[in-house]
């Protein structure tokens, strides 16, 4: 039995190994050919608002519009593991035909996108939104924003009047929700979804660096400025002041998780995208407001990403009617992702429906505002196209956050951490 | 079972009557003594049961492990990046660079701590609980197939269930708060004892196949050694000491190898559980480490590195484990 047992072991320990080294490879499928029919594969991912069903009904709606095309849906694992799986899927050649909302970095310096031209971006407000080197990879359908929303009976009963617009007013009312025995805030944070910690530190790199230094993120990628910047340290100060485990409901929340806790009221504030006002119902609409991340000086900063939207490969098995079918895709969508998605579309001429719910117009009131008389900067983490940060640096940001929020790291350990994986991503 | 059970008086017992002498000769009409022609057609008999019984397999095993094995060593000796066109073959660079590195070394660490747990309290709680449910009956029938259940569920909904009895607010917290504990734990979310949780839902999950394995091994022991050793005047304790426990060294073989090359490669309890975390000092593992290398990162050459690493040290440990496990089988 011995000898037999130990081949058995040798050869399942060379094909364990042979499974782990199943990351390199690579392919070049798409679809299934290029007859009267043809089929296209669509990676969607689901969150609270965008459902299966949602998936299911606009898909069919596209492809009433898109004769001859036949979806095959498939979903990411979670909505933050979704760049990680494309990159997955493309790794083992299947990397889908149609992708909604991925990060284009390294598939589209690799040459795996198909670029959308001048006259097929023509129709949105931000046409060169993301752009690598000129070329457009993702469809720049909505403009999406970070704010903070807040549950209005929590601040009343604090004391708190009207919501804070600068920094120390912000502190204050976090004490003031403390002393009434309120959480101040829900933020989330937990494996695999840590996406609540990495929007609300967004919201503070908003003001204190991009407002100050709009070419902070080339200078950083160019090597001529790193994470020790005293502006970064300012965010990384106030982020560790702001959303300590003290002050949050429950890190260890999945985004999930966190936003049902905010609606069952187990927190005051929930820094959060502006998708998140498609969430609550209609008693909860009333119950919530929002205002943009105090500033120091209580002026209007708002973090903005314009993009989002398609992606098509270039090996896709009918790239035009891809391309096609994301187009329409994405202006069939315009109503549905401002309704159940809350977005911002970025459509020229575009009116939202009526009767989309309270909360989105008042995000929507906060973005015009911060367009007109404010500032509007990048999103920390969100920026697409030329420059950006390395593939992979984010979610080594994510962890390094969360050890920031849970105290075991002060801010110099946290921007040193930053420092060295961002060396080590860009080598 | 090939291995042989000496009883107090020194005759063989069990292995005696089971094992095999050597492979008895048939002599065959054209034997070694035979002729040219005869000495030819047995060569070509051979060569077309080599065609039909080898060769299928032996290139199914170069096409499907060989070559991948290959191919990924030769890959950890480049710098190959998916968002880069050109790659140069940097020989041991990645090996080197990863020795020092000090998140890899960590995810060594985590593997190896994960692995020492899985194993010895699997093959434990394993052998007691076999033990217990060594009778027949169906209330055993049935508790048998109860504890194999998390074997047959995907890694992914086992850790989704662990999840929600290990999250802050999970059931397990809740349950102590509801008993007076102020500030539970967080199971997965405190470095202290993240791995350890992780560690008992992998046991959890492999706990049945390491009791059907040792079920099958008391299910091989002759009831009359242990109805012999009874009359002897032998305790409980005695018999399992001298009869049980050598008895299922082929079983303890089996699980300990199986549920080590296992735990080596665990990844998705890891992914769904903590992802890596918590922070950044965490609970990734080697393998889960190669995934997010080569994806997440795009940089599948020093991924490549990395499986190369894990090929020799799950190699070295298995070869290790069963040369020591076969040598308590031989000694007996």
């Amino acid at each position: 039995m011995g000898k037999r047992t130990n081949g058995v072991a040798t050869a399942t320990a060379l094909g364990l190994v042979a499974l782990a080294g199943c990351a390199v490879g690579g392919g070049d499928e798409g679809g299934d050919g290029s007859g009267g029919e043809v089929t296209l594969s669509l990676l969607t991912f689901e969150t609270p608002n965008l459902t299966a069903e949602y998936w299911d009904d606009i898909i069919a709606r596209t492809n009433a519009e898109v004769p001859g095309v036949k979806i095959k849906k498939l979903v990411a694992p979670s909505a933050e593991q979704r760049n990680e799986y494309v990159r997955q899927l493309d790794s083992t050649g299947a990397l889908p035909d149609i992708m909604v909302a991925i990060d284009p970095a390294g598939l589209a310096e690799a040459g795996k996108l198909t670029e959308f031209s001048e006259k097929e971006l023509a129709d949105w407000v931000s046409p060169t939104a993301n752009s690598f080197d000129g070329e457009i990879y993702q469809l720049p359908t909505n403009s999406q924003t970070w704010q903070v929303y807040y549950r209005k009976a929590d601040f009343e009963k604090a004391g708190i009047s009207t919501p804070p617009k600068r920094w120390d007013d912000l502190l204050a009312a976090v004490d003031k929700l403390k002393a009434a025995g309120i959480t101040p805030f829900v933020i989330g944070g937990g494996a695999p979804d840590g996406l609540g910690p990495r929007w609300t530190f967004a919201q503070l790199m908003a003001d204190e660096v991009y407002a100050k230094d709009p070419k902070w993120l080339d200078k950083l990628v160019a090597g001529k400025t790193d994470f020790s910047d005293p502006l970064f340290v300012n965010a990384v100060t106030k982020m560790e002041a702001l959303a300590n485990k003290d002050n949050v409901d429950n890190l260890s929340a999945t985004y999930a998780q966190a936003q049902d806790d905010f609606l069952a009221g187990k927190g005051a504030m929930y820094p959060m995208g502006s998708w998140f006002p498609a969430a609550p119902d209609k008693a909860q609409q009333k119950q919530i407001g929002v205002f943009p991340m105090p500033t120091q000086d209580g002026s209007l900063v708002l973090p903005v990403y314009t993009g989002g939207g398609l992606s098509v490969s270039d090996r896709a098995a009918d790239v035009a009617r891809a391309k096609k079918w994301a187009i329409e895709f994405s202006k069939l969508n315009a109503d549905g992702g401002a309704r159940y998605d809350g977005l911002f579309v970025a459509l020229k001429g575009y009116k939202p429906p009526a009767g989309l719910p309270p909360l989105y117009n008042a995000t929507l009131d906060v973005y015009d505002e911060a367009q007109s008389s404010g500032t509007v900067t990048p999103s920390f983490g969100n920026e697409a196209g030329i420059p950006a940060l390395p593939s992979g640096f984010i979610s080594k940001a994510d962890a390094a956050l969360n050890d920031l929020l849970n105290g075991r790291a002060d801010p110099d350990q946290f921007v040193t951490t930053l420092n060295e994986e961002l060396e080590e991503l860009s080598q | 079972m090939t291995n042989s059970v000496r009883s107090r008086t020194g005759t063989d017992t069990a292995g005696e009557r089971s094992r095999p002498g050597p492979p008895h000769r048939t002599p065959t009409p054209s034997g070694r003594t035979g002729g040219p022609g005869g000495h030819r057609s047995r060569t070509w008999s051979s060569a077309g049961a080599f065609a039909v019984f080898v060769l299928p397999t032996l290139t199914l095993f170069t096409a499907m492990v060989l070559a991948p094995i290959l191919w990924t060593l030769y890959t950890g000796m480049t710098d190959e990046r998916a968002t880069r066109p050109e790659t140069s073959f940097v020989a041991l660079d990645n090996y080197g660079f990863l020795l020092g590195d000090e998140e890899f070394r960590h995810s060594m660490w985590n593997t190896v701590v994960i692995t020492v747990i899985v194993v010895l309290l699997t093959n434990l709680l394993g052998l007691a609980i076999a033990l217990l449910l060594r009778r027949q009956g169906r209330l055993y029938s049935l508790l048998r197939g109860v504890f194999f259940t998390p074997v047959i569920l995907s890694a992914v909904v086992v850790s989704v269930i662990g999840r929600s009895i290990l999250a802050d607010d999970g059931l397990l917290n809740s349950t102590l708060v509801s008993m007076g504990v102020a500030s539970p734990p967080g199971w997965l979310t405190d470095p202290s004892y993240a791995i350890y949780s992780v560690s008992g839902i992998m046991v959890w999950q492999m706990l049945g196949f390491a009791v059907v394995v040792y079920l099958a091994g008391l299910a091989g022991i002759p009831a009359e050694l242990e109805e012999a050793a009874s009359l002897d005047g032998a305790g409980p304790w005695q018999q399992f000491r001298a009869i049980t426990w050598p008895m299922l060294a082929s079983a303890l073989t089996i699980n300990t190898v199986m549920l080590m090359i296992s735990t080596f490669k665990v990844y998705d309890q890891i992914a769904v559980l903590t992802n890596g975390g918590p922070g950044t000092n965490g609970t990734a593992t080697v393998a889960f480490e190669v995934i997010r290398t080569a994806f997440s990162e795009q940089r599948p050459g020093l991924a490549s590195a990395m499986a190369g690493i894990m090929l020799v040290v799950v190699a070295a440990a298995s070869v290790t484990t069963l040369k020591l496990l076969q040598r308590r089988e031989v000694d007996l």
